[in-house]
């Protein structure tokens, strides 16, 4: 059995691509995407201190750390049995919709935007920024600014852009000034008009093309959060969706009906049949409506046959940065936002497990906790989106890799099932945690 | 010319990536250089000569090893970027994973330090690299402390105990004129062995130093048992694992 290896360019962290020949070279047996250099975070994490765990997790992940540290403080919170007050979830919705903009932004731009260009024909040579910058100078000078943007709300709101200090269990330490709201409304109203112009370029170039069949989704069980079918990535429950079929909730404390860990062993065990797929294309699944009226216009323009593809996740992508900056230009105008709230002592332990869920930019986090007689924690598994992702993504990479190789050679088979990952936008390093 | 650029990721988070690709000067960066490696952004697998490398991530892996030292071969100037590859980073809580600066196997030219590093701190260092200028991030001169905005009247000898190393949360407060040092309420601050340049970002908000951008000086063992025979740690503390090698490895020899 001949196995080729080719290293992953354009996505966050160090991943591998995989294939499996027989052993006559004839067939393609498998391809798969494989990850390395798991951190072991949850050991790390064991019998430290529970005001410890934000800020030690955020550290899991550079791009999706606000999601990690907010997930880590809602396990926290339900251990103690207690909600953080209503400004502090607003001050974490915007810290969440910053981190949204700048991860969706990054990869949007410098990993999958040369790809889309090239799988349909627009243009081939796209190898580096350079090139994007030359071609496309104003959708460079757009995404530079919503990353910068997206940074800067997070500094605002985090306390740091990157790994945020302001994310506590029982709340935030966060009031904001009047001078900051002004100026986060400003940030986000600038990301409203820039994203108008990606969107509008982005059905220009692509709305009319119809995308290759390789990209489709096979039967996949979507799992995304929603709040009463509204999109909302902080307070909303998990729900699972098959083709056509009413949506059932996924009860978190019984997740281990669907899926489990061996923290010792890399990687999640499923035990449903179809594959899972999480993150944006998932999350458009599930909720019913984006509650914004441009959205639905938006959506329209594409053909149905874009729904199940895994590249309309791009679109998505850019659509729900302009959903939650719409929504968090909302949140700027409550009242509450810079109410002056004390925040919660941590004293009474209620729960000897916690389960905290967030929905980060590529998907949703699951983190379970238990203590010990001591209150002392003894287990800790982390869910994380791209985990799940996975088996679709090697069930997808492999069909594809067994159809090229009827026609090419294998090394352009390796690069191209590349395009498959990417439009998934791996988070390796959450993964690799 | 154009000073070609190399930037690596070890085994990190990329947050020192997603810090510099947010950063106000990148797209002057990215004009006044050339990248000629920097696989989170294009597609070049292989390693040519270049005039700077930046890596990010510290060492877990014996395959990175050889990475560095290809690196080092084809460079003219390699830094650290973060507190991962400057000094282990957050992995240094492991106690199964190895974890170690890429200072301990190849020779660097300098740390940019920070969990990640601090937007103008990298932005000010990233423009001097490319106009081929000094960086003196590296040779800490100062502690937290030195700075502090709750310094006060300068003291070294702490008589309180340290029987916390987070404030409870109803007792954070942003700082105030008259606040008092964290060593002084009972809280542990890691500011006396941890470098200057973050802007106590942390302490402004309420919060005690964790020691995020690294030590002040090259012999952080030694400095932190000077400190730790300054102040009174509760028990308690003194038998809580990761406090102090939390973002920096300790390391006994050069």
């Amino acid at each position: 059995m001949l196995k080729i290896v080719d290293v992953c360019t354009r996505v966050e962290g160090h991943g591998k691509v995989k294939i499996y020949l027989d052993n006559k070279n004839e067939e393609i047996t498998q391809a798969t995407f494989e990850i390395e250099a798991y951190r072991g975070f949850e050991h790390i994490l064991k019998h430290k201190k529970l005001c410890d765990l934000p800020k030690i997790i955020s550290r899991i992940c550079g791009l999706c750390h606000a999601s990690q540290s907010i997930a880590s403080c809602k396990t926290i919170e339900n251990i103690y049995g207690i909600e953080p007050s209503e400004q502090s979830i607003l001050v974490r919705k915007l810290l969440m919709t910053g981190e949204l903009i700048k991860s969706h932004s990054l990869h949007f731009f410098f990993q999958a935007f040369p790809d889309l260009l090239r799988i349909f024909n627009i243009h081939q040579k796209i190898l580096s920024p350079y090139a994007i910058i030359k071609n496309y100078p104003q959708l460079t000078t757009i995404f530079f600014e919503l990353i910068k943007i997206g940074n800067e709300i997070d500094k605002i709101f985090g306390g740091r852009s990157v790994h945020p200090i302001t994310v506590i269990p029982g709340g935030v330490i966060y009031n904001p000034s009047k001078k900051n709201i002004t100026l986060a409304r400003k940030y986000f109203q600038k990301v409203l008009m820039n994203l108008e112009v990606v969107i509008e370029r982005f059905i220009e170039l692509f709305s009319k093309k119809i995308p290759p069949e390789e990209f489709m989704i096979p039967n996949p069980i979507f799992l995304g959060m929603h709040n009463h079918g509204i999109f909302d990535r902080y307070s909303g429950i998990l729900g699972f969706k098959e083709d056509n079929k009413k949506i059932t909730n996924f009860i978190e404390k019984n997740y281990t009906n669907y899926f489990n860990k061996d923290i010792d062993l890399n990687g999640i065990d499923f035990s449903i049949g179809n594959n899972i797929l999480v993150g944006p294309l998932a999350r458009n699944h599930i909720v019913e409506s984006y509650d914004i009226e441009e959205v639905s216009n938006f959506l329209s323009v594409f053909d149905k046959t874009w729904y199940k593809n895994i590249l309309f996740t791009n679109f998505i992508r850019l659509l729900e940065m302009y959903v939650e900056t719409f929504k968090a230009l909302e949140l700027l105008n409550d009242p509450l936002v810079n109410k002056n709230e004390s925040l919660l002592s941590l004293t009474n332990i209620k729960n000897m497990d916690g389960i905290g869920v967030v929905e980060a930019p590529r998907g949703i986090l699951l983190h379970h906790y238990h203590l010990n007689k001591e209150n002392s924690i003894d287990q800790i598994k982390l869910f994380i989106a791209t985990e799940i992702n996975i088996p679709l993504i090697n069930h997808m990479i492999t069909n594809y890799a067994q159809k090229l190789y009827e026609k090419t050679d294998i090394d352009t088979i390796k690069k191209e099932i590349q395009l498959i990952i990417r439009a998934f936008d791996p988070c390796i390093s959450c993964a690799t945690h | 010319m154009k000073p070609k650029i190399l930037i690596s990721s070890l085994t990190g988070c990329s947050g020192c990536i997603s810090t510099l690709l947010s950063l106000d000067i990148f797209p002057q960066f990215l004009e006044r250089t050339k990248i000629i490696y920097f696989p989170f952004i294009m597609d070049v697998e292989e390693i040519e000569e270049c005039d700077i490398a930046l890596i990010e991530g510290c060492v877990s892996e014996d395959s990175q090893v050889n990475l560095l030292k290809k690196i080092r071969k084809q460079t003219k100037k390699v830094y650290s970027i973060g507190t991962c590859a400057g000094f282990g980073g957050i992995l240094s809580l492991s106690k199964k994973r190895i974890a170690e600066p890429v200072s301990k196997y190849i020779e660097i030219d300098g740390v940019i330090p920070g969990c990640p590093p601090p937007s103008k701190l990298l932005g000010n260092c990233l423009i001097k690299l490319i106009e081929n200028r000094e960086i003196d991030v590296d040779i800490p001169k100062k502690n937290l402390c030195a700075t502090c905005p709750l310094r006060g009247e300068a003291e070294e000898n702490f008589q309180t105990k340290i029987t916390q190393i987070n404030p409870n949360p109803e007792e954070i407060i942003p700082v105030e004129e008259d606040t008092e040092c964290f060593l002084k309420r009972g809280i542990l601050c890691l500011g006396p062995i941890t470098r200057d340049g973050c802007e106590h970002v942390c302490i402004k908000e309420g919060l005690p130093c964790e020691g995020c951008m690294g030590p002040v000086s090259k012999s952080f063992f030694s400095n932190t048992i000077n400190f730790i025979s300054l102040i009174h740690l509760s028990k308690k503390i003194r038998n809580y694992d990761g406090i102090f090698y939390r973002f920096s490895k300790p390391t006994f020899k050069r």
